[in-house]
């Protein structure tokens, strides 16, 4: 295969030009976060209709959907960059591997939150040991487990290829979690919940969803440009262009 | 020592150094060390020796500059048994007696040709110690014990962090007369020591550290 | 294998099990936790016989699993600190098939021990005498993959200051699917269900994990230790 993937990684993944890059974009991309996320949020929780058997309690979908996806997205994103970084020794996706983890446990902790919260009304319960809620549970301890040991190291970079290893464990792990769950749940017969059904969702209630989804996904990017961006300074603060940096910014 | 010279290096290191926390530990370092031949890393505290020779034994991976070991780039499985490292930590079961320990090492990494145990205890000055659990040895005999292992273990190739601390006068001459035996016989050493060493072979190569 | 290779594997093997002999209480003390933890469920629960049946199975499986948390930490620790792990890594040998031999050791040590005093356990819980073949059963697939996941998940840990609470972080949501299927052969086995199709999944992961976990183990103690 044509090496150039390597090579563009390589480019991009020089620090400074990354630091360049990252400032440049963050601003369009918090910027369409805050638009999607307030067309997304009009459309769901005012334009579309109410739900003909759940009501308007089903509305937190809109939150809880979008992020859900992210933290699998978040987490398959890392666990790319955590491969990169074990093989390629990246500094780069070290830093977009670990500062991607606490966003994601953040997306995965809002996701277990508004789904007990929807799960109240709905299911009369908090709480049910359902495959996905238990595997969503796991990817919570999954990401705190790689945060917990990336901070555990004296040396950052050690303690980043540690937890990217970790890391691409939990992605093996998960899958299994949730297939085991779904056995357990059959032997136990406990309570099957089908979050969709059967109901076809409609244009009305898909196109904020769709919007919101956007919206996480710009965020995430905005923040994960932001943490790399003061990763790097920290983790380069010896180097000529921080240095350049630091002095400009003391200019203003 | 003249008839290695012309031959490939042993060991070749170029532009060689180490970033801790992006901080070059050392400047880069450029040498070579043939068959026969004894190399001390001379520094001040703090300027890498026990980086380089960690480096050199494998036990940290190599940030900047090339590795050579006879010629081609230093691969860890292409290499393995030939280098024998002996470190501030002594790699001691302190539970086990110094003969059970040497067991162990045999077992793991060989026997020299007509080594054994029992001859190897007591040519380092162990006789009578070689069934006490290490941990009641005193700091001078756990070193022998360490240093046991440069006898009985084939190797090439010696990475010694100070292999002369705890050791008495006696135990200082039993390490220069160890050093001398093994290049003589074609190995090659490096050794770190902030002390003064004096070699009856004539003047070892000096390597400098500097950060 | 090559008689060398023979020789290096039981040169660990019997080094790990002498040392753990010469510290014999050491051993001792994960069983006498899992009988303590035993004891305290009956307390908590009441007496009542049909309560602390139905309990049992999966009672004594964490219990068992928390004990081996417990002595996990060692498994290297020592290793580390009095500089025996680097004259393995340097050895001529495979590193992970001397890992395998030390987590070997390590399962013999503190595993086989605590599946050997299983039985008291299900006796105290008032486990029928029928299932307690299956627990055994279980209990022997299910405890060397904690120790093979452990071994990983310690070796990732190698290079900073000792912590068991993040190891039980990090190892126990790996466990919840061995656990599942174990405590679920149990509970079928309890039933009068036939209980044979979560042994064999269980049977074929151990499979996976005996070829698997020790390189894995080999590969995360490198990046721990940074070379």
């Amino acid at each position: 295969m044509a090496n150039w993937i390597p090579l563009w990684l390589h480019r991009l993944s020089s620090p400074p030009t990354f630091y360049r890059f990252a400032g440049a974009l963050r601003p369009w991309a918090m910027a369409l976060a805050v638009l999607c996320g307030i067309i997304g949020l009009y459309g769901g929780l005012v334009l579309a209709p109410a739900d003909y058997q759940q009501g308007d309690a089903y509305r937190i979908i809109f939150i809880h959907v979008p992020s859900a996806w992210m933290s699998m997205f978040i987490y398959a994103v890392m666990g790319v960059s955590a491969f990169i970084a074990l093989v390629w020794r990246i500094k780069l996706a070290e830093v977009v591997a670990m500062e991607s983890a606490p966003i994601g446990a953040a997306f995965t902790f809002i996701t277990l939150v508004t789904g007990s919260l929807w799960g109240k009304p709905m299911w009369g319960t908090w709480w049910t040991w359902d495959a996905r809620l238990t595997s969503e549970l796991v990817l919570l301890f999954l990401y705190l487990g790689v945060i917990g040991l990336y901070h555990a190291f004296e040396d950052r970079r050690q303690g980043a290829r540690a937890a990217a290893f970790l890391a691409i464990i939990g992605i093996i792990n998960v899958p299994i979690v949730h297939f085991s769950v779904n056995w357990w749940n059959t032997l136990h017969q406990g309570s099957t919940v089908n979050i969709f059904g059967h109901s076809k969702i409609s244009w009305d209630m898909l196109w904020p969803l769709l919007a919101m989804t956007l919206a996480t996904k710009f965020y995430y990017a905005a923040s994960l440009f932001r943490r790399a961006q003061t990763d790097l300074l920290d983790l380069e603060s010896g180097k000529d262009w921080v240095r350049k940096i630091a002095e400009s910014e003391a200019d203003r | 020592m003249t008839v290695a010279a012309a031959a490939v290096p042993l060991l070749e290191a170029r532009a060689l150094s180490f970033y801790r926390q992006d901080e070059p530990v050392f400047a880069p370092l450029d040498f070579q060390l043939h068959a026969g031949e004894l190399a001390l890393v001379e520094g001040d505290n703090g300027s890498g020796k026990t980086t380089l020779l960690r480096m050199l034994a494998g036990l940290l991976h190599v940030a900047a500059g090339e590795l050579h070991w006879r010629g081609a780039p230093l691969q860890r499985d292409a290499c393995a048994g030939e280098i024998l490292f002996l470190g501030h930590q002594l790699g001691l079961k302190t539970d086990l007696s110094p003969r059970e320990n040497l067991r162990i090492a045999a077992g793991l990494c060989g026997c020299r040709e007509g080594a054994s145990v029992e001859d190897v205890l007591a040519a380092i000055g162990l006789r009578g110690y070689e069934d006490e659990p290490v941990r009641r040895l005193s700091a001078g005999q756990r070193k022998r014990a360490a240093l046991a292992r440069l006898l009985l273990l084939p190797a090439t190739l010696w990475l010694l962090d100070e292999p002369y601390a705890n050791l008495d006068r006696h135990g200082i001459a039993l390490v220069n007369g160890l050093l001398e035996n093994h290049t003589a016989a074609g190995g090659a050493a490096l050794v770190t020591s902030h002390g003064a060493v004096s070699f009856h072979g004539g003047e070892p190569r000096h390597i400098r550290m500097h950060s | 294998m090559s008689p060398r290779l023979a020789g290096a594997c039981i040169a660990v093997l019997r080094r790990d099990l002498v040392l753990a002999w010469r510290r014999r209480s050491d051993i001792a003390m994960p069983v006498l936790y899992a009988l303590i933890v035993t004891m305290l469920f009956p307390f908590a629960l009441g007496p009542e016989d049909s309560l602390l049946q139905r309990i049992a199975g999966g009672v004594i499986l964490v219990t068992i699993l928390l004990a081996m948390l417990l002595a996990l930490d060692a498994m290297f620790a020592s290793d580390i600190e009095d500089g025996s792990l680097e004259q393995l890594m340097l050895a001529p040998q495979p590193l992970a098939l001397m890992l395998g031999m030390k987590i070997l050791a390590h399962w013999l040590t503190t595993a086989l021990p605590l599946i050997v005093i299983a039985p008291l356990l299900a006796a105290m819980l008032h486990l029928p005498a029928a299932v307690i073949p299956v627990l055994l059963l279980a209990l022997l697939l299910v405890t060397p993959l904690i120790s093979l996941f452990g071994g990983v998940l310690v070796a990732l840990t190698a290079g900073t200051r000792r912590s068991g609470m993040l190891l039980a972080l990090m190892l126990l949501p790996l466990c919840v699917p061995a656990l599942i299927f174990a405590a679920g052969a149990v509970a079928a086995a309890q039933q009068g269900l036939p209980w044979l199709a979560p042994i064999s999944w269980l049977a074929a992961v151990l499979v996976l994990a005996v070829v698997l976990a020790p390189l894995a183990c080999a590969a995360a103690l490198r990046i721990a230790l940074d070379c």
